[in-house]
């Protein structure tokens, strides 16, 4: 090993977009921030670390370890924002109180968790996202999965799948059986772990019914198309989980007319691990990435966390994770063009300047050699960089 | 690729004491290939008529693969999904390779309760599994990760507490040591990507359907 060699490291969870890899980035970021445009909805930014309290409100105590956490001058708790819903959610309920609704507010912007990083995902990634404001009931919710199923196919990706579940089925369910408290969380811990085999060791000590047990135990395994729905109908006997499922069948209506329901299936097991959803919950799966792509749901209680009622519905898109999955499935992201590199020799510098600047006001992307070069090496200097064409500036006085 | 190919079922299998049975639990429901064998040469067996591919994996590592879908399912113990804490799906408790996590303590330091052992080393293969327990008990421990041979380390003055895994106990036995605690019980589990287990859900379904008929009328024999 040599010694006294300084490598600079980056933090642990936090990486560099080299050229290439930014400028897919931004082809996919304006991409979506143009086709959320087009759907009415306007771009927001928050500040990207808030008082802790702030950032606290209506998450489950489970997301606070994972923020990243310091302090300010007065000594309060900052925290570097895990995700732009809170922070949205408080801007419609101060900023934009006044405002009328439904309020439509889009966002690409960085998020941070302090959690092992994963495939797609650093401490630090990045996320577009939507959010409606305002609007309870299933059109609202329909046009976020209309618009994911947008979004996913603008970033180039064909084969994808969207899952729809309902957290009010699950709630329903648990409701209408007699759970201590301490068993409702246990269960729900199962769920969220996906541990199967746990939650029907627990329901076999629980004392519930066997009907009781069987459909918490098939909860996890609802999945399947608009028959699936209508056989769960039969199997459940509360108004809370029957109305679940309704609402899922008039979103899912919704999406034949959006025509996008050849992308959508349901999974009734879907427990999105955030404690703030309240009704129809989605995620995004493309083969190839072992993690979901996308996710959200309606959150009628966050904004009113904040002092004013208001329902709300959205999702975000993880940017790495899309750039991902489309890489291990072979589709290229459209880069931006490199038209004209433009070589000199020499005193041709100041006729090369006026050229340069020609092209660039006619829209082209040049580049301008800063030495002068023979012809030869400015057509290699073309190539290499990747360059259309060359343009070759020689013999001015 | 591997799960990225939609008409492919990857399955990932551990080395050691879980490969055979699983191998031939799964053979048992028509899920094989030929040449699954733990002493295989190629990496990957596919199965070209039924689709299906293996991957031979440390046993440690099988839940990253999973976790990660570069295999859609896979067999591997309790015991490993405890220390590793994947995002996986655990669907089924397969039965077999019954064994518990415990601890234990050579007999002449055996003590009347648990927390009368705080502070002192711990010897383990599974770190996380022993500080979460200790934890729980709340008292604080020393941990010190070792990758074998457990029951030496407290002969030879290394740490004065084992975690490990037991089957039949005989080599606590034959090293004096004394199981003061169990921490959990400890089978062969069926697990799945959590993307895998939406997008192959009817295969992968399929074969825990299959596998449970399996074990009930295994059972009742």
């Amino acid at each position: 090993m040599k010694k006294n060699v300084f490598v600079p490291q980056i933090p642990y969870g936090t990486r560099d977009f080299l050229p290439y890899e930014a400028n897919q980035k931004r082809v996919i970021e304006s991409s979506l921030a143009q086709l959320f445009a087009r759907w009415g909805y306007d771009e927001i930014v928050t500040p990207t670390f808030e008082y802790l309290e702030t950032l606290a409100v209506g998450v489950d105590n489970d997301v606070l370890p994972n923020m990243f956490k310091f302090f300010d001058k007065n000594n309060r708790t900052l925290a570097l924002r895990s995700d732009m819903t809170t922070p949205l959610a408080r801007v419609a309920a101060t900023r934009l109180r006044e405002t009328e609704t439904p309020l439509r507010l889009f966002y690409l912007t960085n998020v941070f968790r302090y959690e092992q990083a994963q495939a797609g995902r650093q401490c630090e990634f990045y996320q577009a996202g939507v959010e409606l404001m305002g609007v309870p009931g299933p059109s609202a919710d329909a046009e976020m999965v209309a618009l994911a199923v947008e979004a996913m196919l603008d970033t180039g990706l064909q084969d994808f799948q969207i899952s729809l579940g309902q957290v009010e089925f699950i709630h329903g369910i648990m409701d209408e059986h007699d759970l201590t408290p301490q068993q409702g969380w246990d269960i729900k811990q199962c769920m969220l772990r996906r541990d199967l085999v746990g939650l029907e060791e627990m329901l076999a000590k629980s004392g519930l019914t066997k009907a009781g047990q069987n459909i918490l135990k098939q909860i996890p395994l609802l999945h399947g198309r608009e028959d699936m729905l209508e056989k769960t109908y039969h199997l459940v006997n509360n108004p809370v989980s029957k109305a679940a499922l309704d609402n899922l069948a008039e979103i899912y209506s919704l999406l034949k007319s959006y025509g996008v329901d050849k992308y959508v299936n349901f999974d009734l097991g879907i427990m999105r691990d955030l404690d703030y959803y309240t009704g129809m919950v989605f995620e995004g799966y493309t083969p190839g990435l072992g993690f979901p792509l996308c996710g959200g749901g309606r959150y009628d209680n966050l904004v009113a966390s904040f002092g004013v009622q208001c329902p709300a519905t959205g999702f975000a898109l993880g940017i790495e994770r899309v750039l991902l999955a489309m890489e291990r499935q072979g589709i290229a992201v459209a880069c931006a063009a490199k038209n004209i590199y433009i070589g000199w020799d020499g005193e041709s510098l100041p006729e090369a300047i006026k050229q340069a600047a020609e092209l660039r006001n006619a829209g082209k992307s040049v580049e301008l050699s800063l030495l002068p070069q023979s012809k030869e090496e400015a057509l290699a200097s073309q190539q290499r960089k990747g360059y259309d064409e060359l343009l070759y500036i020689a013999g001015c006085k | 690729m591997t799960s990225a190919d939609m008409d492919y079922l990857t399955i990932a299998l551990p080395k050691g004491k879980l490969f055979a049975p699983s191998v031939d639990l799964l053979s048992k429901i028509g899920v094989s290939a030929n040449d699954v064998h733990e002493k295989s040469r190629k990496l990957v067996i596919s199965n070209e008529e039924k689709k299906v591919r293996f991957i031979i994996t440390k046993t440690g590592d099988l839940p990253t693969y999973v976790e990660y879908g570069a295999a859609d399912i896979g067999i591997i113990g309790k015991d490993v999904l405890l220390e590793e804490s994947k995002d996986v799906y655990e669907l089924l408790d397969l039965k077999f390779g019954l064994c518990r996590l415990m601890v234990a303590v050579p007999q002449a330091l055996k003590k009347d309760k648990i927390s009368d052992y705080a502070h002192m080393r711990v010897a383990t293969k599974y770190p996380n599994v022993a500080e979460r327990f200790f934890r729980e008990m709340g008292i604080q421990m020393e941990i010190i990760k070792l990758n074998g041979s457990i029951e030496l380390a407290p002969m030879v003055g290394l740490a004065e507490i084992i975690v490990d895994i037991v089957e039949t106990g005989r080599t606590l036995k034959e090293n004096q040591l004394l199981e003061i605690a169990q921490i959990h019980k400890a089978t062969a589990r069926f697990i799945a990507n959590r993307v895998s287990m939406k997008m192959k859900f009817d295969r992968i379904h399929g074969i825990v359907e299959d596998l449970k008929c399996l074990l009930e009328s295994e059972d009742k024999q």
